[in-house]
């Protein structure tokens, strides 16, 4: 059965048909929520609300484009806002946390190359480090990326340009790693 | 032509190096999200918030304190026969003063999704205990006063208010020197009773303003 018929059954209110849907789909959806998130609750918890959500709105999805570009656009959507909102929340958090510490000297150990490249990563602007993720990372193309987060391919493109320049930089303490 | 950016080998490297050591995802768990997304599309609906409704919210604000005026100022009269007419306005005002409540369950339930969905991600960090106490505190009280109020006529929305009460007040009474097994124990509560998805098909997708205005 392909993927259009499978989705007439879903329509239909064939839960088989849901569960199938969902198995075809539900790794590479995990796998960007996790990549996004770097929290395993965090995505479970996109990763479900993104097909409740697709399978609530699956009466406006026309065909016009694959099924998992669609799936896709509303993972990114339901990710970004809600690490935004995680995000509000800790930084209210941090912030009391600052207050508290005002006046005591903090020393961090010179982090290794794998927590260099997390943070780097992590520095990145929103766009670029989603951008970075889902092509470097995941393998998107240009065009997935593009219509998931519904900005122009030449967009993409310039954005993960960016991304690995100033990635470049923040790493270049580690240039013999790549140079050899 | 390379651009002046472009080094072959790095972004290799950068690959390589990315996919195996940021956030490399676990083994997806398929089962465990499916029954939660089951779960959660059986008990989905409880508040509809169609895009008419959106514009009602002004409206039903405003004549919500003229009804409250109004019925206090009653009050202190010797209220006349009602007139078909007058039941008929009263019925009308009454349906707006639920959808008034109901906007005002969604909002209180964007923030208690945005609590608690923090609170599990952070369970074994060291948060600070004493303001998590404080602001499940405050989310109790609201709870408290939404199960009092006209929102809580839905029977479904009662009984996810009534899951909320009972999370909130564990995590409100956690002590702040003896809380890790505690707080295990709340979120592993949490998971069973498959409060957040819940809580999340409660809260319709509708745009920013409607959806999480006064969140945190």
């Amino acid at each position: 059965m392909d993927e259009s018929q499978l989705i007439a059954r879903v329509r239909a209110g064939d839960s088989a048909a849901e569960r199938a849907l969902y198995d075809a789909h539900v790794d590479r959806v995990y796998r960007l929520a996790f990549r996004l998130a770097g929290d395993d609750a965090l995505a479970q918890d996109f990763t479900q609300e993104t097909f409740i959500r697709a399978f609530d709105r699956l009466g406006s999805f026309r065909g016009d484009a694959a099924f998992s570009t669609w799936l896709h656009t509303i993972t990114t959507t339901v990710v970004l806002n809600g690490l935004r909102k995680v995000k509000r929340f800790r930084q209210r958090e941090a912030d009391i946390d600052d207050a508290r510490d005002i006046g005591v000297a903090q020393r961090h150990a010179e982090p290794d190359l794998k927590a260099r490249l997390k943070q780097a990563i992590d520095d990145l602007p929103q766009g670029y480090r989603t951008v970075f993720l889902m092509h470097d990372v995941e393998g998107y193309t240009h065009e997935e990326i593009g219509a998931a987060l519904g900005v122009e391919t030449g967009t993409s493109k310039a954005q993960l340009s960016r991304a690995r320049a100033k990635l470049r930089v923040a790493l270049s303490d580690f240039a013999g790693e790549w140079v050899k | 032509m390379m651009d002046q950016h472009e080094d072959p080998k790095f972004e290799q490297w950068l690959q390589d190096a990315a996919r195996t050591t940021y956030h490399a995802p676990h083994t997806t768990p398929r089962d465990e999200m499916w029954n939660k997304i089951a779960a959660a599309r059986r008990n989905k609906h409880v508040i509809e918030l169609r895009p008419w409704m959106r514009w009602a919210v002004a409206a039903a604000a405003v004549l919500i304190l003229g009804i409250g005026i109004g019925r206090w100022s009653a009050n202190s009269l010797s209220a006349p026969s009602a007139t078909p007419a007058g039941t008929r306005v009263a019925t009308e005002i009454d349906s707006l003063a639920d959808l008034a409540y109901q906007v005002a369950a969604t909002q209180y339930l964007s923030r208690t999704e945005t609590f608690l969905t923090s609170f599990r991600t952070d369970a074994n960090r060291s948060a600070n205990t004493a303001r998590l106490a404080r602001q499940a505190r405050d989310l109790l009280t609201t709870t408290q006063l939404m199960l009092d109020s006209p929102a809580a006529n839905n029977p479904r929305l009662r009984s996810l208010l009534e899951d909320l009460e009972l999370v909130l007040m564990q995590i409100s009474l956690l002590n702040p020197l003896q809380n890790g097994r505690d707080r295990d124990l709340i979120t592993e509560g949490m998971n069973q009773s498959n409060v957040l998805p819940k809580l999340r098909s409660a809260i319709p997708a509708g745009p920013v303003p409607v959806r999480t205005e006064g969140a945190l």
